[in-house]
């Protein structure tokens, strides 16, 4: 096996073009669930990596409680540098569970916050909070999902618009796009290559809702203008972490989403034919990505087997 | 009964209520016309210790809106956990929103009346009409170029 027992942990580096390519070519519904889903399978399989290479490499030291033969002679002949690598995946698997911990229990506690604030309001899908801050934004809960929206914002849209706004975050809510969400964050936390796939995912779960707004209220421009008005009259700063490479920096999520509402809908089928350069590079990076994921669980897959063969229970 | 509740500035009790309306009405019949305020939606209460906080329903959303605002701010990676409608523009997102909302004609003025208002949001000026011409003036500027 050599070197390829390291690969799912590596292998996320493909996702990168992938992510590129799906967030332009792919109708947004098709990329965010394409994206979500090979996001998981990497994540998972990095994971599982991760935790056989711990296993194989810590098993025979004195003081760890794994059965020796999990890491019998002809196993660590499987992994090179299986001692150094077993040492180093110990703390690395640490950091990746605290850090997905901590993101489920933040997701969780700012969802149950976030609730408790509005629990003394009338129970309405559209919670309207009176605020000199304009902002909107879905509150996914099961059957309490509601639509925050402060009078602000909403002072500053015209009825279609606001119309857009709502057809927008009903869209978030009924497609459940916080999983989609909080299922690639997880993944950028067990594997920082799949941090762009996080990115894209949260692009094309606003396109998704953009393009089922526009379909509501039937018409993308008016969708466009209010996410632009929206943002022009909210204009928060940027993330810090942006600031430093402003010179280089792509044009942001807001104008790439209107310059996409104000061109063509995007088809509706969910996958371009093979025959065109747009096909041809989806189905590529689709394929290339299924070979990523499949090598990635083969390498799991392998390595446990030689572990059950090794074990003598 | 309800000015008296909401200039309590927050929860209050029908003690209070019944003390700072200072007339000679029976602590029952302030309880009595709270509950009927209650029945019409007009003020809500909670439960604290032994008896009830009343609170008057515009105050109630005001109060969440408060809430709501702690929440945000605790959570400094907002888009983390919560899909806002917009996220932050970067320094030049601004320009090319603008540019890309002015190629539909009738938008143009629209963004430029946007800016205006949001100037007015951040300078907290209030409606100076000067101020927001200029700013739909600029802006139709930039448009054309």
């Amino acid at each position: 096996m050599g070197v390829f027992v390291f690969l799912p942990l590596v292998l996320p580096l493909t996702a990168w073009p992938v992510a590129r390519l799906a967030e332009q070519h792919l109708h947004p519904r098709t990329a965010t669930r394409l994206l979500t889903g090979v996001a998981a399978v990497m994540a998972v399989c990095s994971t599982v990596c991760l935790g056989l290479l711990m296993v194989v490499g810590t098993a025979q030291l004195p003081g760890n409680p794994l059965p020796d033969g999990w890491s019998d002679p002809e196993v660590r002949e499987a992994v090179p540098y299986d001692e150094v690598v077993g040492r180093a995946a110990i703390p690395a698997l640490c950091v990746v569970a605290l850090a997905c911990a901590r993101t489920l229990w933040r997701h969780g506690r700012t969802r149950r916050r976030a609730h408790r604030a509005l629990a003394g309001l009338p129970r309405t899908e559209v919670a309207v909070l009176p605020d000199a801050t304009p902002y909107a934004y879905a509150l996914p809960g099961g059957r309490r999902d509601r639509i925050v929206v402060t009078t602000a914002l909403l002072d500053r849209l015209e009825p279609a618009e606001r119309r857009a706004l709502f057809a927008h975050e009903r869209a978030h809510l009924a497609a459940r796009h916080h999983r989609h969400l909080l299922a690639v964050q997880l993944a950028a936390r067990a594997n920082p290559f799949l941090r762009p796939l996080r990115t894209a995912v949260a692009y094309t779960a606003e396109r998704w809702a953009d393009e089922d707004a526009a379909q509501k209220v039937g018409s993308r421009r008016t969708v466009a203008r209010a996410i632009g008005r929206a943002a022009l009259v909210s204009r928060a700063a940027p993330p810090a972490a942006f600031v430093g490479f402003a010179g280089f920096a792509a044009p942001g999520p807001v104008p790439r989403r209107v310059a996409a509402l104000l061109g063509p809908a995007p088809l509706g089928r969910r996958w371009p034919s093979v025959f065109t350069t747009v096909g041809l590079a989806a189905w590529g990076a689709a394929a290339g990505t299924a070979v990523s994921a499949m090598s990635s669980a083969n390498s799991a897959v392998t390595m446990i087997f030689i572990l059950h063969a090794a074990t003598p229970l | 009964m309800l000015s008296a509740l909401r200039d309590a500035g927050g929860p209050a009790t029908a003690g209070w209520v019944q003390e700072r309306l200072g007339s000679d009405l029976a602590y029952t019949t302030v309880i009595t016309i709270l509950t009927r305020l209650l029945a019409k939606g007009a003020v809500t209460r909670e439960r604290v210790g032994r008896s009830f906080a009343w609170l008057a329903v515009a105050d109630q959303a005001g109060l969440a809106a408060r809430k709501m605002r702690r929440v945000l701010d605790a959570e400094g990676d907002r888009g983390a956990v919560l899909a806002s409608f917009v996220t932050g523009l970067g320094p030049d997102d601004e320009r090319l929103l603008r540019e890309l909302l002015g190629q539909s004609r009738d938008a143009l003025g629209e963004s430029g009346d946007a800016l205006g208002r949001s100037r007015d949001a951040l300078g907290q000026s209030g409606d100076v009409p000067g101020q927001s011409r200029d700013a739909l003036g600029r802006s139709r500027d930039g448009g054309e170029d």
